[in-house]
């Protein structure tokens, strides 16, 4: 499993990851959540190899064993689709699984077993043979997915894997998500949008300017960082917001002093947690 | 109006910024005119110095004296070496001319009444204008030699002196044997009677009777051996240099392609080292710069009538040239980061290399110091190797100098490249 401990990298003067520390558990998708500039990209650089720490270690560390993450064991166990889309676009989709499958080790049947399982995840089956500047933005992003487990990593790292796709892609690529942690595997998701990692990730860790601000359970993070709901209240004087712990017990007090027209509840989520613990909005 | 100007300006702003748009749109033309320029600047001053080579066979005082009003007379840069060797020399391609003097060539100066001097030029057949110019010089030399005769009484008295000894030994007495040394009696005194007459000033040497004042016999270096079958025998080296420059350019920019379309990221990440990310690289722009070099010779063969002089040393050269760009690629691809760098790194470095190696301009017509420059290029020596094999007739010894210099530039240049390249995907 993938271990941060105290890991710092710094460009220049800036300090892109800040003291960071989190270990990934079993079967676990793990978010990485925080603006553009957090420091998310640079953690998974470090997760895969790309990028030495200053200080601290990343390790991928069992019982069995205890990995630096440039071991080409380790590169073998794990899985990265990066933010940009990093296809050969003169090449079919599946001629670019198959390379990056032989790559990994994969031959014969069971690398054409492979081609043509990730195909189907990608649901590109019927596609498979056309070369990928054909593809659409959303096809190129799911098969920018499916290589990165051609080779059926335990780990697969995905940095921001839905920029720039259009909101029915989007949800497609969030079902392929679900699939993987269907199917046992560990996976980092890093996002900056706040509904991604609250639908898909079972801990968060919410990132701000290199520095880890929290970690946890999405629902233990709204219960610690997200403060009161919002009830929102239409009547004849026209609409309010109402912060409150107990919308019922509100609403009736509201209505008791006056007839309300409309009424709605805006519970706490991750972009309030993510407001009150750095004072600024996620899309800051 | 302000709309247009800011649309150009921008047009403008990026052109400056595109390093390769900059490199052709004021580098390279630049570049063309110095070249040029240098060029025809050593023609306006007269033609450059031509490498001959000189064999005295005759080893007499007239020789020596016609050397040394060769060697006087500028315009030749005289090599004077053994026989064999200069005529190899030739075949090679180092020297434009070998100029034999032949025996008797110094009895038939000091005596034009009953001989004409003889040479022979063997040419390398690339370099007929050159020959031409050697032609000249020669002539020149002889004539100035045969005035120089004629105006010397003393020199003539002593020749008509052995003239009258060799016709009286073997001439049976008789009238014309009278007739002929009344003749020779006279022809000392032709430079006073020429003054008597008043012709002193229209006379321009004293050549006119007598015929060429040298007997030149000129041959082909190649036509005795095998020489190039036709002109594509040289234009098909030359377009396999090209498909080499443009491999190396094409493939130095590939490692940035990976890099700003993210794939490197994805190679780095797989199970290999850099190390197999670095052969694999150079497999494939030797295996690319292979195939389109042989592709095209292939062509040639087939279709144009070129006919290799040796098929295992064309074999060898493309594959010395193909090892020594794959190592240029190496290089490239270090200095330019980003697509639009690479290239403009590429083809900035190669065109300058390609004009000095003769890639563009035959190296005789340059300069000599640009021809000695030309020994830095990599194309100088690459298209040595092709012609040595196509049509030079190159045996394996001589083939060994251009490929070993290929290799030891191509293994050098992978080296530099490989321990330089930075592997980072940002």
């Amino acid at each position: 499993m993938l271990v941060f401990d105290h890991v710092s990298k710094c460009f220049g003067d800036l300090r892109a990851v800040d003291d960071l520390s989190f270990e990934l558990e079993a079967g676990e998708v793990f978010g990485l959540l925080g603006p553009n500039g957090a420091g998310k990209t640079t953690a998974i650089n470090m997760a895969v190899g790309l990028l030495e720490p200053d200080e601290g270690v990343v390790r991928f560390a069992d019982e069995a064993f205890d990995r630096n993450p440039r071991d080409a064991e380790n590169r073998r166990s794990l899985g990265l689709a990066p933010q940009s889309i990093a296809l050969y676009e003169q090449i079919s989709g599946a001629d670019n699984l198959r390379f990056f499958g032989r790559l990994h080790g994969l031959r014969g049947s069971d690398l054409e077993e492979r081609v043509a399982a990730c195909l189907d995840f990608a649901d590109l089956v019927d596609v498979g043979k056309k070369v990928v500047s054909k593809y659409s933005g959303g096809m190129q992003r799911r098969l920018n997915l499916a290589v990165a487990i051609i080779h059926d990593p335990e780990l697969v790292l995905l940095d921001e894997p839905t920029v720039g796709v259009d909101p029915q892609s989007r949800n497609a690529i969030f079902e392929r998500v679900e699939q993987l942690r269907d199917e046992g595997k560990q996976v980092v998701y890093t996002t900056h949008y706040m509904e991604e990692a609250q639908r898909l990730c079972d801990r968060v860790a919410i990132l701000d300017r290199g520095r880890l601000m929290a970690l946890d359970t999405v629902p233990a993070l709204i219960t610690a960082h997200g403060g009161p709901g919002n009830l929102v209240v239409r009547t004849g004087d026209g609409e309010s917001r109402h912060e409150t712990t107990d919308p019922l017990g509100t609403l009736a007090e509201l209505q008791a002093r006056q007839a309300v027209d409309h009424f709605q509840y805006l519970p706490p989520d991750l972009e309030t947690v993510f407001l009150n613990l750095t004072g600024r909005a996620l899309r800051d | 109006m302000n709309k247009i100007v800011a649309m150009a300006a921008k047009d403008i702003h990026i052109l400056f910024r595109d390093k390769l748009g900059f490199f052709f749109t004021i580098f390279f033309p630049l570049m063309m005119a110095i070249f040029f320029g240098a060029m025809f600047a050593g023609l306006s001053r007269g033609p450059a110095s031509i490498p001959i080579a000189l064999v005295d066979a005759d080893r007499t005082a007239g020789s020596a004296r016609f050397v040394g009003r060769l060697e006087a007379a500028g315009g030749l840069a005289i090599e004077r070496i053994p026989g064999d060797q200069a005529l190899e020399q030739v075949r090679r391609g180092q020297t434009a001319v070998l100029v034999t003097l032949r025996p008797g060539f110094g009895a038939a100066l000091d005596n034009p009444f009953v001989a004409t001097p003889e040479v022979e030029m063997s040419v390398d057949p690339t370099q007929f204008a050159a020959a031409g110019m050697v032609r000249g010089v020669l002539l020149e030399a002889a004539g100035a030699e045969l005035q120089a005769f004629m105006s010397d009484p003393s020199r003539m008295s002593v020749t008509n002196e052995q003239n009258r000894r060799l016709i009286e030994e073997f001439s049976p007495p008789s009238e014309a044997r009278d007739d002929l040394l009344n003749v020779l009696d006279q022809i000392p005194r032709i430079p006073v009677l020429i003054d008597e007459a008043g012709l002193g000033s229209v006379t321009t040497g004293a050549t006119g009777g007598f015929g060429p004042p040298l007997e030149i016999e000129q041959t082909q270096v190649q036509a005795q051996r095998r020489g190039p079958t036709n002109s594509y025998a040289t234009s098909f080296a030359q377009a396999m240099l090209w498909t080499l420059i443009g491999g190396s350019v094409s493939f130095s920019m590939s490692i940035a392609i990976e890099r700003s379309r993210g794939t490197l990221m994805r190679l780095l990440v797989a199970p290999i080292t850099a190390r197999q990310l670095l052969a694999a690289k150079g497999l494939a722009c030797l295996g690319a710069t292979l195939f389109t070099s042989s592709a095209l010779i292939t062509l040639g063969i087939t279709v144009f009538g070129v006919t290799p002089t040796s098929y295992p040393l064309l074999a060898l050269a493309l594959l010395c040239g193909s090892i020594c760009f794959c190592g240029i690629m190496m290089v490239l691809s270090v200095i330019g980061r980003t697509e639009q760098a690479a290239a403009g790194v590429g083809w900035g470095i190669a065109l300058p290399f390609t004009m000095l190696g003769g890639g563009m301009v035959p190296l005789f017509l340059m300069p000599e110091w640009m021809q000695t420059l030309g020994n830095i290029s990599p194309m100088k020596w690459t298209l040595i190797a092709y012609e040595g094999a196509i049509w030079r007739g190159f045996t394996l010894s001589e083939m060994l100098l251009p490929c070993a210099v290929l290799v030891a530039i191509g293994v050098l240049a992978f080296s530099i490249g490989a321990t330089r390249l930075r592997w980072d995907t940002g």
